[in-house]
């Protein structure tokens, strides 16, 4: 290589160069001038103004903590910029110049839509394996529902397979020390949740409309452009910290291991998970919740490294005290699943039996609809107004018109990030076929909740034995200190 | 030809940058080889542009500045060129440099107040490097390739004459712009403007004088005889064959770029 070159090759080709330049010179021929034989995409050829759709791309800061670029695979393509700001709202809706930081809520929907593969997640899988390996660290996972029907295609299985007890075995035999699920925390949530819903309704109606909160990429939305409705967000952290505080708490207290050498790592179908983990309002007595967020795609890369086909491995249960779940829990994966769940327990709260069969199978709120509403009539409470949305575009116009018209309609919003919900997130596999791909996965959701023996949260048995054990009820004061936050307002970081 | 330059409405996508790499043929894996102590890359042989990054004293002003050649009205590095490698195109405004020419001997990298050419340090036939200002591109009257991938309309190229107006429109319409196009007088004048709303030497800019370097090189240059030419290869072979021993010393962390680039 170059770097071997003799003396003499070195100084025969120097002089050659020179020769040859003085040649030209003296000929009065300037030769080509450098640069000029690559290629740009077709848009921006010529004058680089054709009337084209989608050009340029969206900027990725270095120290965003969800996703990079790797710029030798952009292609200008500006795919990129038609996810942030057509389907999500972000880009190109703060004013320039810029203030403290580029605008990203870590959605990860460029990712999904980039043809080139250029933008990716912010990998977490080198730090996983180096704390599996590491005897030490107690390593605990935990996995969220809308991975549990995605996962199988990465490894060729049809589009809505639900692979949850595959994943589980296949975790058992990564090396990690235990596998819960984090649909049990979604099963917590809505304990604390719709306790929390009913507490409002009847007592705090200033904190109505109601606001669900356990979708990071919604949450930092509404702190960059809404930041007079965060007091309206619940304070639930999401399931995903929920578990997390729960394992370096309780499950550290009953194992007898020592938090500090937890390492919480997740299983998620979402790039803004891993801002959300770096967050820190969401600390306990100083220390995170969760330490590691792999998306499915990332999961799937972990495997394979180690060998393990999904395909091949046995089943497995999640491990017990904080692996039961219920069909209420299962369903958060997907849009409107938060509400139905929150509704089906906010009943039981209310009435102290649970709900009718309408409210368990609660069509108005399921599907791909950008905005769904609803009625819940809850004996006691009254009758509940109801929206559901996702896309963060769609709640951009949806909470415009509440501005616009002073006051809500509804008492309760839901809102995610990523259209369909988690089942279609930023982290989740590729396919040719997006819109199929989220359709059968929401099948599949649906049909492990009714497929369940228990269909709402507050019938699940390890979720009575933790409140029994460590919580004490919703709301209260411990329950407080580990599963509820805070929020930053971040317009100031884009507006003057 | 000409581009203006608007510092407030850069976004720091650095699609203008991959647009260079892609129709520059540069090397997208090459480490850079300087990264200055906040963090901002600097020019190099892959990169003909770059866009660094500032916060502002009270971090509430992020800025992106576009950096590559200006192209003088009276370039230093075509005037110290005794190999006119050199050249400013007269109908394009382009300063072009054209291998073919190139000696080696590097005057071109000292002379420029910007410090803008850089040298192919890992080429067994080594060039000069910089923004060519798509000379190619220009000359058919397309815009270069960074100004085309620019969508937030940072970067607009047309006549200079009515950038400049343009400009100074801009500024005088909105009083937070700093009442200065960079690059207006600056060496005598250059075909890339810039303005903006936070002062220029709080953004990376060099404070140069309005009088063109070329003032002082152009009348001995021009009488400088082919010996100098000769010595200057014997120094830039001397020069270069150091630094290849010195790089074979060192450890082997620099092989993959040596090998990529
Ligand atoms: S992650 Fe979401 S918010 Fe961030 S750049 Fe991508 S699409 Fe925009
Ligand atoms: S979608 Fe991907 S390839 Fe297209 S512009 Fe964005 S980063 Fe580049
Ligand atoms: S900026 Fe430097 S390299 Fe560019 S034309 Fe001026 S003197 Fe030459
Ligand atoms: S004008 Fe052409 S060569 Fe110069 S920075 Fe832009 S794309 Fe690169
Ligand atoms: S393409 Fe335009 S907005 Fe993006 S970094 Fe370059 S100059 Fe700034």
């Amino acid at each position: 290589m170059s770097n071997k070159m003799s003396r003499r090759k070195f100084l025969k080709v120097v002089a050659g160069s020179g020769v040859l330049g003085f040649g030209v010179m003296a000929s009065g021929c300037k030769g080509k001038p450098s640069g000029g034989d690559g290629w740009v995409s077709s848009q921006y050829e010529g004058k680089g103004n054709f009337p084209v759709n989608l050009k340029g791309r969206v900027a990725i800061s270095a120290t965003n903590p969800s996703i990079e670029r790797d710029d030798e695979k952009c292609i200008l393509c500006g795919q990129c910029v038609d996810a942030c700001k057509n389907v999500m709202g972000v880009y190109g809706n703060y004013p320039l110049p810029l203030k403290q930081e580029i605008a990203c809520v870590g959605c990860g929907q460029c990712v999904m839509q980039c043809p080139s593969g250029a933008i990716t997640e912010k990998s977490h899988v080198r730090k996983v394996l180096d704390a599996l390996d590491d005897d030490t660290k107690h390593v605990v996972v935990q996995t969220a529902p809308a991975t549990k029907v995605s996962l199988g295609e990465e490894f060729g299985m049809p589009q809505g397979t639900s692979v949850g007890k595959k994943m589980a075995g296949a975790l058992k035999a990564a090396g990690f020390d235990s596998v819960f699920d984090t649909c049990f925390a979604a099963d917590l949530t809505i304990m604390e949740e719709a306790s929390e819903f009913v507490h409002r309704l009847t007592k705090k109606k200033d904190e109505i409309p109601h606001l669900t909160s356990c979708c990071p990429g919604w949450v930092k939305y509404c702190e960059y452009f809404y930041p007079e409705l965060m007091h309206n967000l619940s304070t639930c952290k999401s399931p995903q910290n929920m578990l997390g505080a729960t394992i370096k708490s309780f499950y550290a207290e009953k194992m007898g291991i020592d938090p500090s050498n937890i390492v919480n790592v997740s299983i998620m179908p979402c790039t803004a998970k891993k801002f959300e983990v770096g967050r820190e309002e969401l600390e306990v007595d100083g220390q995170q919740d969760m330490d590691y967020v792999l998306t499915t795609r990332e999961l799937a890369v972990l495997l394979k490294h180690k060998g393990i086909d999904l395909n091949t491995v046995a089943e497995a249960e999640y491990d017990s005290v904080l692996g039961e779940s219920t069909g209420a829990g299962r369903i958060f994966g997907a849009t409107g699943g938060v509400t139905e769940a929150a509704v089906r327990t906010a009943y039981y709260l209310a009435t102290g039996s649970n709900p009718p069969a309408d409210l368990l199978d609660w069509k108005p709120v399921r599907g791909m609809q950008s905005v769904k509403e609803a009625v819940a009539g809850i004996p006691g409470v009254g009758t509940v107004n109801i929206a559901v949305c996702h896309g963060l575009e769609n709640a951009r116009q949806l909470l415009d018109g509440i501005k616009t018209a002073g006051s809500s309609k509804w008492q309760f919003i839901e809102f995610m990030a990523c259209p369909g919900g988690c089942i279609g997130g930023g982290g989740q596999p590729k396919s040719m076929d997006a819109v199929e791909a989220k359709k059968k996965r929401i099948e599949a959701i649906y049909k492990e909740d009714t497929g369940a023996t228990k269909r709402c949260s507050h019938d699940n048995a390890e979720i009575q034995s933790i409140y029994k054990d460590f919580f004490g009820k919703p709301l209260s004061e411990k329950a407080e200190k580990y599963l509820h936050t805070t929020f930053v307002n971040r317009h100031d970081r884009l507006f003057d | 030809m000409a581009v203006l330059v608007d510092i407030t409405k850069c976004i720091g996508c650095e699609g203008c940058t991959v647009a260079c790499k892609r129709y520059n043929n540069l090397n997208f894996k090459a480490k850079p080889r300087n990264v200055k102590d906040d963090d901002n890359v600097e020019l190099d042989d892959n990169r003909w542009t770059v866009i660094q990054e500032f916060h502002g004293e009270k971090n509430d002003k992020l800025r992106f500045v576009k950096k590559q050649c200006l192209h003088c009205k009276e370039p230093a590095c075509a005037s110290a060129c005794f190999s006119k490698a050199i050249q400013k195109d007269e109908k394009t405004g382009a300063v072009v440099y054209y291998p073919d020419l190139c000696v080696g001997c590097r005057y071109c990298l000292v002379a420029c107040p910007y410090s803008i050419p850089k040298y192919q340090w890992n080429e067994q036939f080594p060039q000069v490097s910089k923004c060519q200002m798509c000379s190619e591109r220009v000359s058919k009257g397309d815009a270069p390739a960074c100004v085309s991938a620019c969508t937030t309309g940072a970067l607009m190229s047309g006549d200079r004459d009515e950038l400049l107006k343009k400009a100074h429109e801009i500024i005088n319409s909105d009083s937070r712009y700093i009442n200065h196009v960079y690059g207006e007088h600056e060496v005598g004048g250059a075909e890339w403007l810039y303005i903006s709303d936070v002062p220029f030497e709080e953004l990376g800019f060099k404070d140069v004088s309005n009088v063109p370097v070329t003032s002082y090189t152009k009348s001995y240059l021009s009488k400088v005889p082919g010996l100098a030419a000769c010595w200057a290869l014997f120094l830039s072979g001397i020069a270069f064959y150091n630094y290849r021993v010195d790089k074979n010393r060192k450890s082997h962390d620099d092989d993959d770029q040596d090998k990529e680039g």
